[in-house]
């Protein structure tokens, strides 16, 4: 009964990485810590005392997730609130990993509407900002520019998130208990399944070049046929930069000896010129 | 006599050193995000980057007032490939400005070129940037780990963490010393034909990691069986005869040509597919 709980400290502890990492304010590294799922998943497994099946989950959902980043700031969800919430989750209700990224989506959705409500605070805080860029006055700049928008978002994401943990996570985690084994988990666990695709779709899309797809093919086939050999991933990224590396080589010597050939023409043409003089 | 030789050294700029423009590089990377509004983006961490270096260079505070004001226009770009080289080229179109106000010469670097070169700089570059650094390089990096994960290790978390982390740092800081030295140059560099090769090839190796995930990771397959005269029909070995992995295959190409011809519609493809492979499974074809 007592591992149904998350204690007043988890919360609190989740949901103030949670506020670090939404409010920006460790940096540029939150890039990847709002992006991808993995260290939140940590965090939480630390917290939990349960790094290994935090990290298996978390694993999970990191495939749905491939892909998503911002071009231009907007983001359809919020990976790293989404893995706060669905790991607590899985953790209570010893769920299969797949079946906790499908609580994952709809809570990482939720998140992306909190997020644009950061932006409606910082617009208000640019205000200051000008009236402090008026004056001079550089300390005035780092406050409103650096402190007062990370404390808006603390306000905005620690009561948010505490709330989802403390009070939100023991009841889903509850209700996915009680169904166990029956058809929705069946459901739950074939969207979980797919929905890496997603992720992995929207990675080759921005990649880009159509025709370069190919390299994907390629190694679909190679890791399908290779499956009983258990290749490791250390090894696909080697052959796959070799395949890389020789595919630009061998393209960059195309148009080095296309650019030469006319040269050459041009050359001897000009030699049976001289000749002709 | 003494007070005006005293006042035009103070006025003098500072010379702006590679140290400076490391330290404004480290400023943006820690500001980024944190001022995002929706009016300006991103403007306020670019000059808030810049703090220190304008005020090496207007010692007057009408003169730096103006120089924070000019940088908080609308600006929005990457972190790395468009912040590192725009800082860069920023503190050197500045440095020149500064130089100019301080002996009193017709200004060549006005408040439009400034401007007109961030802009102009900004999107390009956030393009490629972040197609590389989010969509390519950090990917790669999880693609390695994410077995890791698989199997409960903490490393799987930290190894992309870290691995991308450091990368950023050094990408950007070397973008914006790049920037620096060349100016408004630097974009040519940037687009130029030796970066253009590496952007190839890592754009490959970006795609056949991706292929290897799909293989490992996109669990699609048909639970469907029915019995025909006494003998059991189980779909998915009969699938497996012909051509293994074809139905992840058939979901991540059929998602790909959604996004390529509907555009970037994450999350209609995510309740999209929530909601057939949802049906698919409750009528127990999958």
């Amino acid at each position: 009964m007592q591992e149904m709980h998350v204690t007043f400290l988890q919360a609190a502890i989740i949901s103030i990485w949670v506020a670090m990492v939404m409010s920006r304010g460790l940096g540029g590294a939150t890039l990847t810590l709002r992006f991808t799922p993995m260290m939140t998943g940590l965090i939480v497994g630390i917290v939990f005392n349960d790094i290994p099946n935090a990290m298996i989950t978390t694993a999970a959902i990191q495939l749905i997730y491939m892909g998503v980043f911002s071009p231009g700031g907007q983001m359809p969800s919020e990976p790293a609130i989404a893995t706060a919430v669905a790991v607590p989750v899985a953790l209570l209700g010893k769920m299969e990993p797949t079946a906790a990224v499908a609580v994952a989506v709809p809570v990482g959705l939720l998140g992306s509407y909190l997020y644009q409500l950061r932006f409606f605070f910082n617009t208000m805080i640019m205000k200051l900002t000008e009236k402090y860029a008026e004056e001079a006055n550089s300390k005035g700049l780092t406050f409103s520019i650096i402190v007062l928008p990370i404390i808006c978002s603390f306000a905005l994401f620690v009561p948010f998130m505490f709330v989802a943990l403390y009070f939100g996570a023991p009841i889903i985690a509850d209700v996915i208990k009680s169904n166990a084994g029956g058809l929705v988990f069946h459901i739950l666990n074939v969207i979980g399944g797919g929905l890496a695709a997603v992720g992995i779709a929207l990675t080759i899309y921005v990649i880009g070049k159509k025709s370069y797809i190919i390299f994907f093919l390629l190694a679909y086939f190679m890791a399908v046929i290779a499956k009983p050999l258990n290749i490791t991933m250390v090894t696909y990224a080697i052959v796959g930069a070799i395949v890389a590396f020789i595919f630009v080589l061998a393209k960059n010597e195309a148009v080095n000896s296309a650019v030469d050939q006319p040269r050459n023409n041009s050359n001897n043409n000009n030699q049976v010129d001289d000749d002709d003089y | 006599m003494t007070e005006i030789v005293q006042e035009s050294i103070d006025l003098k700029p500072e010379t702006i050193t590679k140290k400076d423009i490391t330290f404004a590089w480290l400023r943006w990377y820690y500001a980024n995000e944190i001022p995002h509004s929706f009016d300006r983006y991103l403007a306020a961490s670019l000059m808030w980057g810049l703090m220190p270096i304008l005020k090496k260079l207007y010692k007057s505070k009408s003169e730096l007032a103006a120089a924070y004001q000019r940088h908080l226009l609308f600006f929005n770009t990457q972190i790395t490939w468009g912040g590192g080289t725009i800082s860069g080229i920023m503190a050197s179109l500045e440095a020149v400005r500064a130089d100019e106000v301080y002996q009193n010469k017709p200004i060549s670097i006005d408040n439009d070129v400034l401007y007109n070169t961030k802009a102009g700089l900004m999107g390009a570059l956030a393009g490629i940037g972040d197609a590389i650094d989010s969509g390519t390089i950090q990917y790669i990096f999880i693609a390695i780990a994410l077995p890791w994960a698989q199997e409960g290790l903490a490393i799987g978390a930290l190894f992309p963490f870290v691995a991308f982390v450091l990368y950023q740092l050094f990408v950007g800081y070397y973008f914006a010393q790049l920037g620096f030295k060349l100016g408004r140059n630097a974009a040519t560099e940037v687009v130029g034909n030796k970066m253009q090769m590496i952007i190839e090839a890592l754009s490959i190796l970006g795609l056949f990691m991706m292929g290897i995930l799909a293989a490992s990771y996109i669990k699609v397959s048909s639970s469907l069986k029915f019995t025909l005269s006494g003998k059991d029909f189980i779909i998915q070995d009969t699938l497996d005869k012909i051509l293994p992995g074809v139905l992840p295959l058939v979901v991540v190409m059929g998602l790909y040509f959604y996004f390529s011809k509907k555009g970037l519609k994450v999350t209609k493809a995510l309740i999209g597919l929530t909601v057939i492979l949802g049906v698919l499974a409750a009528i127990g074809i999958l």
